[in-house]
């Protein structure tokens, strides 16, 4: 054992004078900040401070009183996301072992006392396992995905608007932000990218132009147009700050949407719409049935990846006012009491954000993969 | 009237490369005509015109009773009557052009459900017994990836069918099939002459297009140089250019 790691390191890490110095810079200076990284997270960090604020941290400011909304949404959110993942991944025992897991650390976290609280993310993650097996065992339900997501969205507004939008806030917004732009911008984008290939110049000249502008531009600047548009544009509607910043964060992520279907759509051979057209179908037959299902395949993976971008972008909703994950781990310090706490807070942000984008990273390759094997 | 097929002086263009010239074709109800030529002669587009995937510019074009509009009528439009068209007339492509996302009986019952209407249930048996005309019936829940070409360019010919075809076009059908995979497709295609289909046949397999072509249109550069009798076509061409083409294919 001992032997072999001393041959491969010779091979690997001492090999070439270059290798050698660069051996003895780079690993000594990582155990030593891996030391006082591990030092701190021991010994000085106070971390009693996340259980404590882990309600702002999760949901912001809606009122706790109110919080079983708050876990009705998530567990919508848990059906969705286990339905979702069930479409690619065969439902496994280890997958339910690594959910356990998840559970133990959860628990952990906010303490053995709060019981009701892990019991509601126990059956969280019931749900999300039973998502996900259902939909792997009947593939009959896949063709309700998408209704039934456009469902969920609808029922999550319901549930969590009675004590007013304006209070969300927290991680739950920032996926929420995330669920609804990836959801809704899917079937605008798709619509956009067909545009852009439409036979009426004038339908192709608005959809490049929208796209284009959408490109050419910030996110911030969208999201902040939006915001001071909408009470011009639709007063009598009074939208909330969050349902706006979801309307700018939706049209400016249908353009990329618009761009990752387009070139779906390029990798899909002429010769399958010639054929389809051969036998009679219709352009929009063809269109629908044909050329979108190829399309899709190939712009799978980019399009998960845009949902993390979706993610990792939410924070900037606190132009609008809005207070997002990263926005409520910013309130707790503002608390002069736990003025000393932004290492602790900040290190929770950074893992939480971590582990949620490289999640979304490792479905995104796992469905590469799985794509590639279907394409027979 | 009784021709199916009906082309008076068409013309057609890329650009200023003139590619179809003056062409006068007509070819009749349960006739099987089989174009032949040199690659780049022409004769690919020419039968791509007779559904509409190619367009032409000047001249007329008749199909089984509708005048197929030229480029200009359909810049303004006229995809439902291409279609109505193109409903009465299968092709089979080079390169089969099967849906590689859909089964085989997937692949063949699209069409008859979103054309004609038709119920799942209708659809699928079907193209259970189309399958079983191609002799692949044990295939019918595959993907077209699993196949081979062969079973593959069956199939292709199984989905035109489903629509139920008066005119079936072939686009040089054993271009991309490996030599031991040619005659399982030829096979299918004589017993569909020998059932009376009438048939517009682009391929190189001269002793196969002796066998069943009623008539031979020999294409060169665009124009028509000859058309006649397989028999006499084969044996004593009258044109030089066809003498020449005939010497250089036959030898092998």
């Amino acid at each position: 054992m001992i032997a072999r790691f001393l041959k491969w390191s010779r091979h690997n890490l001492f090999g070439k004078p270059f290798d050698i110095l660069l051996s003895l810079t780079v690993i000594p200076g990582f155990l030593w900040l891996a030391y006082q990284v591990a030092a701190w997270t021991v010994t000085t960090a106070r971390w009693e401070i996340i259980p404590e604020s882990l309600r702002i941290l999760m949901i912001g400011i809606f009122p706790a009183e109110q919080a079983w909304r708050a876990w009705v949404a998530i567990m919508i959110i848990a059906a969705l996301l286990g339905a979702a993942l069930g479409c690619v991944f065969a439902f496994r025992k280890r997958h339910a072992a690594g959910l356990l897991l998840v559970l133990a650390a959860v628990i952990a976290l906010t303490g053995s006392k709060d019981l009701t609280n892990a019991l509601l993310t126990a059956s969280t993650i019931a749900i999300f396992a039973s998502g996900c097996a259902a939909i792997s065992l009947i593939p009959l339900l896949r063709r309700a995905l998408l209704p039934a997501g456009f469902i969920a969205l609808i029922a999550i507004f319901a549930v969590m608007s009675p004590p007013g939008a304006g209070l969300w806030g927290g991680l739950l917004l920032s996926i929420l932000l995330t669920l609804v732009t990836s959801i809704v911008s899917l079937p605008v984008g798709i619509l956009l990218a067909f545009g852009r290939r439409s036979r009426f110049s004038s339908m192709r000249w608005i959809c490049m132009g929208y796209i284009e502008v959408m490109r050419s531009v910030p996110l911030i600047m969208v999201v902040y147009w939006i915001w001071i548009l909408m009470p011009v544009l639709a007063p009598q509607f009074g939208l909330a700050d969050v349902v706006r910043g979801m309307i700018g964060f939706t049209l400016f992520y249908s353009a990329y949407v618009a761009e990752y279907v387009r070139s779906g759509l390029q990798a899909v051979p002429r010769e399958q719409t010639e054929a389809a057209r051969s036998l009679g179908m219709s352009e929009f037959d063809i269109n629908r049935s044909i050329v979108l299902p190829q399309a899709l395949r190939v712009a799978v993976p980019p399009l998960v990846g845009n949902v993390l971008d979706i993610f990792n972008t939410a924070p900037l909703v606190f132009i609008i006012g809005l207070t997002d994950f990263l926005r409520a781990g910013q309130m707790i310090l503002a608390n002069p009491q736990y003025g000393d706490r932004t290492y602790e807070v900040y290190a929770f942000l950074f893992l939480t954000y971590f582990l949620v984008g490289s999640l979304i990273t490792f479905v995104a390759r796992r469905l590469e993969t799985h794509l590639a094997r279907g394409n027979r | 009237m009784n021709a199916i097929i009906e082309m008076k002086n068409l013309n057609k263009f890329y650009g200023s490369h003139h590619v179809l010239k003056d062409i006068d074709l007509s070819v009749s109800r349960g006739e099987v005509v089989v174009v032949v030529g040199a690659s780049g002669s022409g004769k690919s587009t020419l039968i791509r015109c007779v559904n509409g995937l190619e367009m032409y510019q000047n001249g007329s074009l008749l199909v089984d009773g509708y005048p197929m509009p030229v480029e200009e009528d359909r810049r303004l439009g006229g995809e439902r009557e291409l279609a109505a068209i193109r409903k009465g007339v299968g092709m089979v492509f080079q390169q089969f052009n099967l849906f590689p996302h859909k089964t085989v009986v997937e692949n063949i019952t699209i069409a008859p459900m979103r054309v004609h209407r038709k119920t799942r249930r209708e659809a699928e048996a079907t193209a259970l017994k189309l399958l079983e005309r191609v002799g692949l019936e044990a295939h019918a829940h595959k993907y077209p990836g699993q196949l081979s070409g062969g079973q593959q360019q069956r199939v292709a010919i199984a989905r035109s069918l489903a629509m139920e075809p008066h005119l079936m076009l072939f686009d040089e059908p054993t271009s991309a099939l490996d030599p031991e995979m040619i005659g399982e497709v030829l096979d299918v295609m004589r017993e569909l002459a020998a059932d009376g289909m009438t048939m517009m046949i682009v391929t190189h397999e001269m002793g196969f297009a002796r066998e069943v072509a009623d008539r031979i249109v020999y294409i060169d550069q665009g124009s028509i140089l000859e058309i006649g009798k397989p028999d006499a076509f084969f044996d004593n061409p009258e044109n030089d250019r066809a003498r020449s083409f005939l010497a250089r294919v036959l030898k092998h």
